[in-house]
């Protein structure tokens, strides 16, 4: 048995002694070359695999989406669903254990805690995916037909048989459920009924079947959408749904075979979000936002994911807050919105809150007085921190007509002092969450008009990204400068702002109106600034820095490290990943400075 | 061995147990079993096997699901200082089966296939006295030695006068082997199969090891 296999590493750590005695039991360990592909897009994958040397690629058609380090388990989601959505690339030489699927479905039937991870990365990913334009592909899931999904057979025992014969013909056929008739009823009996008549009712082993069945079935036909059978599950509370066709049992719909489908369509934190019918209703939402970030981080979900899975459910969070908030004139002539990395939709541990209201016209002096009050107070209620800059509704600088702020951008233009360019980043990265958008749209098209061509206003504004060195020497080598013993090294000033900062000023002056950060990249890239190949690059040094904040961030959180990164404490991998980010920030650098010229400042 | 041909042939006709039998004839599985024991000491005259594992190896994929492992009675004291090698007392072994009874088992289930291993003469001496006693043959099977292949591929083409080190940990840490702890025939055995996927990898792709590794300075 490999003694290696860490029983530690989640979700093995929620299995028994005896369960995990199966897994070693039942591993195979593969080798794969740099290229070798694991998994196939559209295949059936036949095991689970671990990664215990090496990295694998998950990718998208050409696009890397994640890279598996060591003990890193994939695919869960192809797992469940049978078919892969990625391919599984080896990065460099890997070695992998190797689960067969029937063991790791085996062990998710008889352990809910272990199904429970599956469940949640599952969900997670989907509910990720979701949110990233792929509405529609979840839409299309819900209205997907049960006859799609793969069911688990059904198998018909006659209700005369006794429970003895019916737990060995269920072990036998691997089944957990059988369809028991009995005197022209159909009923259903399933491990745990036999279990419950043996132990828990003493009935001896010679009972008749039929007489612990139970014939409430629920059923569901082929033709079915999935979201129907999402809705009986609920609806009864049952794990598991009888699909018939007229007379023709046809299989079982577990839970199992639907959770890909439960997250996308209604995560249960959205539903709460959408159903507060008052302030307070909304507190506790708030709370498990910013708890979630850190299960995510734990179960493996990635940064861009989870920043994006926050952003939304903050956004809807203000939505309805706003909606509770808000009297009417300024829900009708008002825009709210996010600026900064809310924004930006990368903000994952709550920071600030960065916000502010747009106005069409000038509303009721005390109702805009209330609002800005009620709502910035709910805000700071829920643990969102006031912005120290005052970038909040309750600002009047930051709630006001769109007049008002066109009159300032012209201002800020002509002072090219800090507080403009702080300003002017903080707007330029804003995003409506409420109320009329077309507001917002039209005051960022100002803005970008007033400061068109301003070619010394825009390299003043770029020159914050030399404010920090990037810690990376000439020969590639760290320069560890931050933290107490000085072996540390700060990867949001060092890397992810200049590289936020400086795609943000070259976006500004192309008049783009994207705000995340990677897709600025990638259009900036589309414009030619740079190539797609170093775009890529400078994406994946982007995700890869905020990947490592964040856990940095959590570990402070835990009370423990100072938040800052030490490359002695990471791995090989890590280490020239590290390397590679920092030295793509470094060359984007260059690439910042002569597109402004900031060699003449 | 030389002859190892000739010395087959007599094997196969003067061998006593039929039960053996199994091992002669032409390998057509593919596969090959990397092997380990575990002993007393280190002479194949004297000292006995106190542990094997053997594992399976198919096409890049090491089948640890479908290992053979056993623990085997000495029929002698063991002394302290392999004890503290293998960490396996006296105790420990008690409950084991004799090696009359787990030699068939595992001859049965290495079969035709080759044997892969690390200082495999030493682990191949030592089942060869078992089985001239029992059943008067040696080991027929081919055998591959892992520090032979990882010799191949790094000093093949070495000048004169290189430093040469084919040491367990050294090739392990050389081709990047997961740290196992050794000592342990299970594990000496997966990591000998890894050696061994990744050698015949490199070999069948004309990969050399470089000799000069160049240590980063952190």
């Amino acid at each position: 048995m490999p003694k290696v296999f860490d029983r530690h590493a989640p979700p093995f750590d929620r299995l028994t002694e005896p369960e995990i005695e199966e897994v070693r039991a039942a591993l195979d360990i593969g080798y794969f070359r740099a290229g070798d592909v694991l998994l196939h897009r559209g295949a059936p994958a036949e095991a689970l695999y671990v990664v215990i040397k090496g990295a694998v690629e998950e990718r998208d058609a050409s696009e890397v989406i994640d890279l598996l380090g060591p003990k890193r388990l994939f695919d869960s989601r192809a797992l469940v669903q049978g078919a892969c959505a990625h391919d599984f690339v080896a990065a460099e030489e890997t070695l992998a254990y190797i689960l067969p699927r029937d063991k790791a479905l085996d062990l998710m039937r008889r352990n809910p805690a272990f199904a429970a991870h599956f469940y949640r990365e599952t969900s997670d990913k989907l509910e990720a995916f979701a949110s990233r334009s792929e509405k529609r592909e979840v839409g299309a899931l819900m209205r997907a037909h049960i006859s799609e999904l793969s069911l688990t057979p059904a198998v018909e025992i006659d209700g005369d048989l006794t429970l003895a014969d019916a737990g060995r013909l269920m072990n036998e056929r691997h089944v957990d459920a059988v369809i028991v008739h009995d005197h022209g009823q159909t009923g259903i009996a399933t491990g745990m009924s036999l279990a419950k008549a043996v132990v828990l009712d003493r009935k001896p082993l010679e009972t008749r079947i039929g007489d612990v069945a139970r014939y409430d079935l629920v059923t569901v036909s082929p033709q079915d959408f999935v979201a129907t059978a999402l809705v009986a599950m609920t609806r009864h509370a049952k794990r598991r749904l009888v699909v018939r066709e007229g007379e023709t049992f046809l299989g079982f719909l577990e839970d199992l075979h639907l959770l890909g489908f439960i997250a996308g369509s209604s995560p249960v934190v959205t539903g709460r979000i959408e159903r507060a019918g008052s302030v307070a209703d909304l507190a506790p939402t708030a709370k498990e936002i910013a708890a979630q970030v850190e299960r995510l981080h734990r179960q493996g979900l990635k940064v861009q994911a989870i920043a994006e899975v926050t952003s939304d459910l903050n956004r809807r969070l203000m939505r309805r807050l706003f909606e509770l908030t808000a009297p009417d004139s300024i829900r009708r002539h008002g825009c709210l919105i996010v600026m900064g990395s809310e924004g930006r939709g990368e903000q994952t541990v709550r920071t600030d809150q960065d916000n502010g209201l747009l106005l069409a016209e000038p509303v009721d002096a005390a109702d805009l007085a209330t609002f800005r009050r009620r709502f910035s107070e709910a805000l700071a209620s829920f643990g969102f921190p006031p912005c120290p800059g005052g970038v909040m509704v309750s600002n009047p600088e930051w709630s006001r007509t769109v007049e008002d702020y066109e009159s300032d951008f012209r201002r800020w233009a002509v002072v090219p002092e800090e507080r403009s360019f702080l300003n002017v980043a903080i707007f330029y990265d804003a995003q409506a969450v409420a109320g009329n958008a077309r507001l917002l749209d039209h005051a960022k098209q100002a803005m970008i008009d007033t400061l068109k061509g301003e070619k010394v206003w825009l390299g003043h504004f770029a020159r914050a990204i030399e404010q920090f060195t990037v810690p990376v020497g000439f020969f590639r080598s760290f320069i560890t400068a931050e933290g107490r013993k000085g072996d540390a090294l700060d990867v949001k000033k060092g890397g992810i702002f200049p590289i936020l900062h400086g795609i943000r000023a070259i976006a500004l002056e192309l008049g783009l109106t994207e705000t995340s950060t990677s897709r600025r990249i990638e259009l900036v890239a589309a414009w030619g600034v740079f190539g797609a190949d170093f775009a890529k690059e400078l994406n994946q040094a982007f995700l890869f820095l905020s990947e490592l904040k964040l856990d940095a961030q959590l570990k402070a959180q835990r009370g423990l490290g100072d938040g800052l990164v030490r490359p002695n404490e990471m791995s090989a991998i890590e280490r020239d990943l590290l390397r590679d980010a920092l030295y793509a920030v470094k060359q984007f650098r260059e690439i910042v400075r002569r597109h402004f010229n900031l060699s003449v400042f | 061995m030389p002859f190892r041909p000739l010395v087959r042939l007599i094997d196969r006709l003067a061998m006593t147990d039929r039960r053996y039998a199994v091992l002669f004839g032409k390998d057509t599985s593919g596969e090959a079993v990397a092997i380990d024991c575990e002993t007393t000491g280190l002479d194949p005259w004297q000292d006995e096997i106190i542990a094997v594992a053997a594992i399976p190896i198919r096409d890049g994929r090491i089948l640890t699901s479908a290992r053979y492992e056993a623990l085997v009675r000495p029929t002698g004291p063991v002394a302290a200082t392999s004890i503290k090698i293998h960490q396996l007392r006296e105790m420990d072994l008690a409950a084991a089966r004799p090696i009359e009874e787990v030699l068939p088992e595992l001859m049965a289930f290495i079969g035709r296939r080759p044997l892969v291993g690390y200082y495999l003469e030493f682990d191949v001496a030592m089942l060869n006295r078992y089985l001239l006693s029992f059943a008067n043959i040696h080991v027929p099977n081919p055998q591959i030695e892992v520090s032979r292949l990882y010799y191949e591929r790094k000093f093949g083409d070495a000048p004169p006068g290189t430093e040469i080190d084919l040491r367990f940990a050294t090739i392990a840490k050389d081709l990047g082997i997961p740290d196992l702890p050794v000592h342990d025939a299970f594990n000496d055995a997966l990591a000998t199969a890894m050696m061994y996927v990744k050698l015949v990898d490199y070999r069948a792709r004309g990969i050399r090891i470089a000799r000069m590794r160049d240590y980063e300075a952190e």
